[in-house]
């Protein structure tokens, strides 16, 4: 688990929302909910060999850049739904952060989503590397 | 007799379990593993516990006990199967057995411009063996089609396939459609034109009494832990005729007579292929869950039971929107499997949300590719039935499937 203090508000109030589901089945519409509304969503078109993440079952690609101001920003897309809305809860937790901040990110906030329950081990590896592309982007971003 | 699924039921643990989200488990995923019975479950705990031993390596009453089970099992197995003990060898799983018909047959046996058939419904383990070889031997590999109307295989162009053809590898059934393939008619075929006939009965033997030697078959693959045995073991069953053909494929200890630093002879018969520390807790489990069978299950009753809960799965899930079904399962030879997709949930989503209801069921390409571009996919989800299934299950999934489809389709 991690300190809740180190989240911003946003992914704050993302977690009381996951926490406040009653069951699984509840938990993956909100991750639908949040698939169809990512912050920085990676057209199909740009899907490519290189910003593919490997290790998930299905198609998932993520491309960073900085913004105008310096900021991170995490581009994704994926061919599932839930994995889609893994991405954009990411991508709301490190856009806008400086890379150095990026590079050493703690995605701790899905276990306090109770997303846990629901990352089956070949899923949750897939996450997992996405977010060490992510950290790993930041890193040569810094 | 039709089959007593809740005497059945109560003798597979697992079948009791209740998920970490609370749903009761609904066990749709037979062919990818079947689950156990208890007596497989504690033969295995027994020969730990009271009688391990390496077998065939020692004078000591555990080796002696451990051998006696060993090849118990194989004779009991053997049996169950409808040859005898001499044309068995174990193999790990079915997909080493169809490599051992590779490398420990046709190696020996074709050479460049030799002709290996199979076809495009196979699972990989009856493909990338043979284009292996191929690349090897400089060995011609024939691809049978499949009737994308029927979803069968396209039987008259393997007849011209087999033309000229030295060996003929088919699967039994389809792991994805679930298709039953004409076999006998395959090997009719095949030793028309004098090929050997190899069959991949790994998705076969759960659902079917398999009579080797009245089958007339070459080679046929069988994996344990498909039909109610442990993993890790499998076994390759041999005609006579071809086991006279082989030659060894892993080498090593166990199969050899002499070793000598000019060289080895080696064992005769099925003793030339069991390299290595034989699979003996696995063997014992193997052999107990075909004694279970033997005792708990007659087959054509479990086929009818197996098929008419998928075929009104089926039928229940075409009228469900957005739904596709591949195949016929509501065929009366349909052996249990149901592969289907929805248009717009993504195959592996679908997956996790019937996870969410407690019901296993497979997703992806089922080791199928060759198969799944013919169908024109790229993935299904799959739910297979075998004999601990009930229609309380089907009708709970069907629900599960309704709702998930009214929320998220």
């Amino acid at each position: 688990m991690g300190d809740s203090d180190q989240w911003s508000e946003e992914v704050t109030s993302i977690i009381d929302r996951f926490q406040s589901c009653f069951d699984t089945m509840e938990r993956y519409e909100l991750l639908f909910e949040y698939a169809n509304k990512h912050p920085s969503s990676l057209a199909i078109d740009e899907w490519d060999d290189e910003n593919m993440v490997h290790g998930c079952q299905s198609r998932a690609h993520v491309e960073c850049s900085l913004d105008s101001q310096g900021g991170f920003v995490a581009k994704g897309g994926a061919d599932a739904q839930i994995v889609q809305g893994l991405m954009a809860i990411t991508a709301i937790a490190v856009n806008g952060l400086p890379p150095s901040e990026v590079a050493n990110h703690d995605p701790s906030y899905v276990e306090e989503m109770g997303l846990s329950q629901i990352l089956t081990p070949s899923r949750a590896n897939g996450f997992m590397n996405m977010v060490k592309k992510v950290k790993e982007e930041a890193s040569t971003l810094m | 007799m039709p089959l007593d699924v809740e005497l059945i039921r109560s003798q597979f643990p697992i079948l009791q379990r209740t998920l970490p989200n609370g749903k009761k488990l609904v066990y749709f995923d037979n062919a990818a593993t079947s689950q156990k019975p208890l007596a497989v479950i504690d033969a295995m705990s027994d020969f730990y516990k009271n009688y391990h031993a390496n077998a065939h390596r020692a004078n000591h009453t555990l080796a002696d006990e451990s051998t006696a089970a060993l090849e118990g099992a194989r004779d009991r197995i053997s049996k169950f199967l409808g040859t005898s003990e001499g044309q068995m060898i174990y193999t790990g799983s079915a997909t080493e057995a169809m490599n051992l018909v590779a490398y420990g047959w046709a190696r020996y046996n074709l050479n460049e411009g030799d002709v290996v058939v199979t076809t495009e419904m196979e699972h990989h383990a009856n493909i990338v063996p043979w284009q292996e070889l191929s690349k090897e031997r400089g060995i011609e590999l024939r691809y049978v089609p499949i009737d994308t109307e029927k979803f069968t295989l396209d039987y008259d162009a393997m007849e011209v396939a087999i033309e000229g053809s030295s060996l003929v590898c088919v699967g039994h059934v389809s792991n994805v459609l679930g298709v039953r393939n004409d076999i006998e008619r395959v090997i009719k075929m095949a030793h028309s034109q004098g090929a050997r006939v190899a069959i991949d009965s790994a998705q076969g033997a759960p659902h079917e009494k398999i009579f080797f030697d009245d089958l007339g078959a070459d080679f046929l693959s069988v994996a344990a832990h498909k039909m109610g045995g442990p993993t890790g073991i499998g076994c390759l069953l041999v005609s006579k005729d071809a086991l006279s053909e082989m030659g060894p494929f892993l080498t090593g200890g166990s199969i050899v007579k002499r070793v000598s630093l000019e060289g080895t002879q080696f064992q005769e018969g099925y003793a030339m292929f069991e390299t290595g520390t034989p699979r003996m807790a696995e063997a014992i489990g193997w052999g107990v869950a075909v004694d279970w069978l033997e005792e708990n299950i007659d087959f054509e009753e479990a086929h009818k039971h197996v098929q008419s809960i998928a075929s009104w799965m089926a039928t229940r899930m075409r009228k469900i929107p957005g739904i596709t079904v591949f195949g016929f399962p509501e065929m009366e030879e349909a052996i249990g499997v149901v592969s289907f997709l929805h248009d717009t949930i993504q195959a592996q989503d679908l997956g996790y949300l019937l996870d969410a209801g407690g019901f296993a069921v497979r997703t992806g390409h089922h080791c199928a590719q060759p198969l799944m571009e013919a169908m024109g996919v790229g993935s299904t989800n799959r739910a297979s039935v075998w004999i601990y299934n009930t229609m309380e299950e089907a009708e709970a999934f069907v629900t599960h499937l309704e709702s998930i489809v009214s929320k998220f389709g």
